[in-house]
């Protein structure tokens, strides 16, 4: 099989979410081709391509978990062979994401995690109901860049702002991004608790996230 | 049916997993499966189907899809199980009618039937975020239709100049607070029975809800009191605490599910074989004696489009025509308060569900994200449609659904913004300004020329 061919199958077992021929195809080529170019070449259009068919509403959070997954298991196989060569992969950057305290709404965080996680960031997610603390603390232990916080309904949004207090109260302000969202917030209220960034849509907390990061990176 | 102690029991003892396992192994493949076996299909062309035989089918995958998946408790990672034997019991034993209010303001609720002649359950209001300085008034005027039989209450996050959030005691105050306050307004609406249902939106805690449930601050058994599950049909012992409290308490309980379109339950086929399924998890798990549903879509957030209608429609006609308890739907719109686009998307949902058998709700304008935006026309707006429709045929819904979508379905990704209580309201006479009446009149006008009346 020509390298060609192969990427052309990992891109289509990602965006199958099949794991199996994902992780077969794999463990075949990993001797013959570079394993960083499996994933950058191969892999992540699968992503890119199973993403934006989510964006258009084409295929559902099912098929994209499934990408999602068979995407952590071939990087099972991949990532000690990337430590051996010394390559690493191009990340966009951390982001540690959450539902704030008290909040269960956790589709629209799961979307935004999805997406982040298709368009290259490394994504941690503590799940919902998520004290300032927990980001924090996940943060600090991943290094992430960017701590991004969705928050639904009017009654948890202060929520928000508790991270970023938090952050400064550590002195560790700078250290991070804050992005937040979810139905009730709006720019305005980003602006006023001094977010970094704010999206509407999932799609558009994507756009941000990049948009930010090659500004703190570029800082 | 098996009993309440028996359902804490399994959820100590059932099986074991991550919640992602249980999505990925367990929730998300019988979705597949039983959307595959019982052939349910989306066809766009009929957002409103009236196939009796299709909505039997998602009724038996529905079954199928509950005895395979069960409820799963987040806090014991266990999964709470169900045979099939024991969920068609549930079903046959449950509560077919429930009562709701007090004194002459006390109101029966049953189930209807698809194509029904019988008047559907018109319940008004919304417990969406709210200002203390107008929620007074807001359910006052609530109250003051007299054909609505239930109401909703707003959702405060203040107690005077505090604010708070979940979670904290400012939860509890606040909680306390709202019900005062919604038992003061019926009262001046000369509806002092009245019952408050789908509580208690400032509050989402067992502690919250307890807290407020107290007789001393207007709250009462006969009221009815909603448990939420997580996403999907998971629960977690803070939500099974109100079910315990409540059950001891002897107060209606109510099911509330907002499956996502999109998420975990897949598309249009496997979310409403998974709405329908909440039910069953209604029944067993919360010990729901009423239910209520609001499916939505993930990209628009809201439950206008032809795939929304589909779910909602066929979900309800599966649970009116084999369960037959009181269900009600909840609708969010894209457009915001006071559009046309709000009464175009708000009829539509109203066709499909009073046609497909159960009771209805005023729709949310903007998606239900608003501060002060569910307007009291709106709940106008869905009396004067439910008693107007009466006997409306899912045939007849179709039809006129299909040529409102033609007008809203442009618009539905860069809907009106539309203008919020403070902007088109008379806030000493809580009656809308001339602009408003006047749009409103032009939308009923052109309503009536597709069929639909106003009573
Ligand atoms: C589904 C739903 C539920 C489900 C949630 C299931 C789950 N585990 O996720 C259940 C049934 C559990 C539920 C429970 C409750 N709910 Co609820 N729920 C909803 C509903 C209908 C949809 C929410 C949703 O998932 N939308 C779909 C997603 C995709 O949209 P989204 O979250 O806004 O996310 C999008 C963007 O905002 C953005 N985004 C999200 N996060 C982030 C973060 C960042 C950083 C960025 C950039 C972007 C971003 O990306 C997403 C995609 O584009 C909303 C109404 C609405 N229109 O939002 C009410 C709503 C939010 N709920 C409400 C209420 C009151 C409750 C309860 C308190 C009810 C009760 N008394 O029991 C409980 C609270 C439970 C709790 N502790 O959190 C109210 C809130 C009112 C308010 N005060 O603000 C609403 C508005 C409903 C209403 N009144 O009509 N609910």
């Amino acid at each position: 099989m020509d390298v060609k061919d192969i990427f052309a199958i990992l891109t289509k077992a990602i965006v199958e979410g099949d794991s199996e021929q994902l992780v077969g195809l794999v463990k075949q080529a990993i001797d013959k081709v570079d394993p960083l170019e499996m994933v950058e070449k191969g892999m992540a259009p699968g992503m890119t391509e199973i993403g934006s068919k989510f964006g258009e509403g084409q295929v559902y959070l099912p098929e994209l978990l499934m990408a999602a997954e068979a995407w952590e298991e071939a990087m099972k196989i991949i990532k000690p062979r990337l430590i051996e060569t010394g390559a690493s992969m191009k990340k966009q950057g951390t982001v540690v994401i959450g539902t704030v305290q008290t909040d269960i709404h956790e589709i629209g965080k799961n979307i935004l995690a999805n997406l982040l996680t298709t368009a290259g960031f490394d994504v941690h997610d503590i799940g919902c109901d998520a004290p300032a603390t927990k980001f924090l603390n996940k943060a600090e232990e991943v290094q992430a860049d960017i701590i991004a916080a969705s928050a639904i309904m009017s009654t948890t949004v202060p929520y928000q702002k508790d991270i970023i207090d938090l952050l400064e109260s550590k002195g560790l302000r700078d250290k991070y991004v804050v992005m937040v969202g979810g139905g009730v917030v709006s720019q305005d209220w980003a602006d006023k608790i001094g977010a970094d960034g704010y999206g509407e849509l999932a799609s558009d907390g994507v756009q941000v996230a990049k948009k930010l990061i090659s500004q703190k990176k570029g800082a | 049916m098996i009993s309440f102690l028996e359902v804490l029991q399994r959820a100590t003892t059932g099986p074991m997993m991550s919640a992602k396992e249980y999505d990925m192994k367990v929730f998300i493949p019988a979705v597949r499966e039983v959307v595959k076996k019982y052939k349910i299909e989306f066809d766009p062309k009929d957002p409103c189907p009236h196939d009796d035989d299709l909505a039997d089918r998602i009724y038996q995958a529905g079954v199928e899809l509950y005895s395979k998946v069960g409820t799963y408790c987040t806090d014991t990672e266990r999964i709470i199980h169900f045979t099939v034997e024991e969920i068609e019991q549930a079903v046959d034993e449950c509560p077919k009618v429930v009562y709701f209010g007090e004194g002459p303001d006390r109101i029966e609720w049953h189930g209807r039937m698809p194509d029904d002649n019988k008047l559907p359950h018109c319940h008004v209001g919304s417990g969406t975020n709210t200002t203390e300085d107008v929620a007074l008034k807001m359910v006052e005027a609530y109250g003051r239709i007299t054909k609505a039989k239930t109401t909703s209450i707003p959702s405060l996050t203040t107690v005077g100049t505090l604010s708070g959030s979940l979670g904290s005691p400012m939860e509890v105050l606040a909680g306390i607070n709202m019900m005062r306050i919604a038992r003061e307004g019926l009262r001046r609406a000369g509806r002092p029975g009245m019952a408050i249902i789908d509580l208690h939106p400032s509050c989402a805690s067992g502690i919250g809800t307890i807290a407020s449930s107290n007789p001393e601050f207007g709250a009462r058994k006969s009221d009815g009191w909603i448990v939420a599950p997580h996403a999907e049909l998971k629960i977690n012992y803070d939500s099974l605490n109100q079910v315990a409290y409540l059950t001891s308490w002897g107060a209606n309980i109510g099911q509330e599910a907002g499956p996502i379109m999109g998420g975990y339950a897949g598309g249009p086929e496997g979310t409403a074989v998974v709405t329908l399924a909440y039910a069953f998890h209604g029944i067993l798990v919360v010990r729901a004696t009423y239910h209520l549903t609001y499916p939505i879509q993930m990209l628009n957030v809201c439950s206008t489009t032809p795939e929304m209608i589909y779910v909602i429609s066929t979900s309800s006609q599966a649970f009116a025509r084999n369960i037959r308890a009181p269900y009600y739907a909840l609708g969010y719109a894209s457009a915001g308060p006071a559009t046309k686009q709000y009464f175009y998307e708000a009829a539509a949902y109203l066709l499909a569900i009073q046609s497909s058998g159960i009771g209805i709700e005023d729709v949310h304008p903007n998606k239900a994200v608003g501060t002060n935006q569910a307007l009291p026309i709106d709940s106008e707006f869905t009396c004067a449609f439910g008693h107007g429709n009466v006997g409306i045929t899912r045939k007849e819904a179709n039809s006129i659904i299909k040529k409102l979508m033609e007008k809203y379905m442009p618009n539905i990704k860069s809907a009106p913004k539309g203008r919020d209580l403070y902007q088109c309201y008379d806030l000493e006479t809580m009656k809308p300004d001339d602009e408003l009446l006047k749009l409103y009149d032009e939308v009923i006008k052109e309503l009536n020329g597709y069929g639909i009346n106003f009573k």
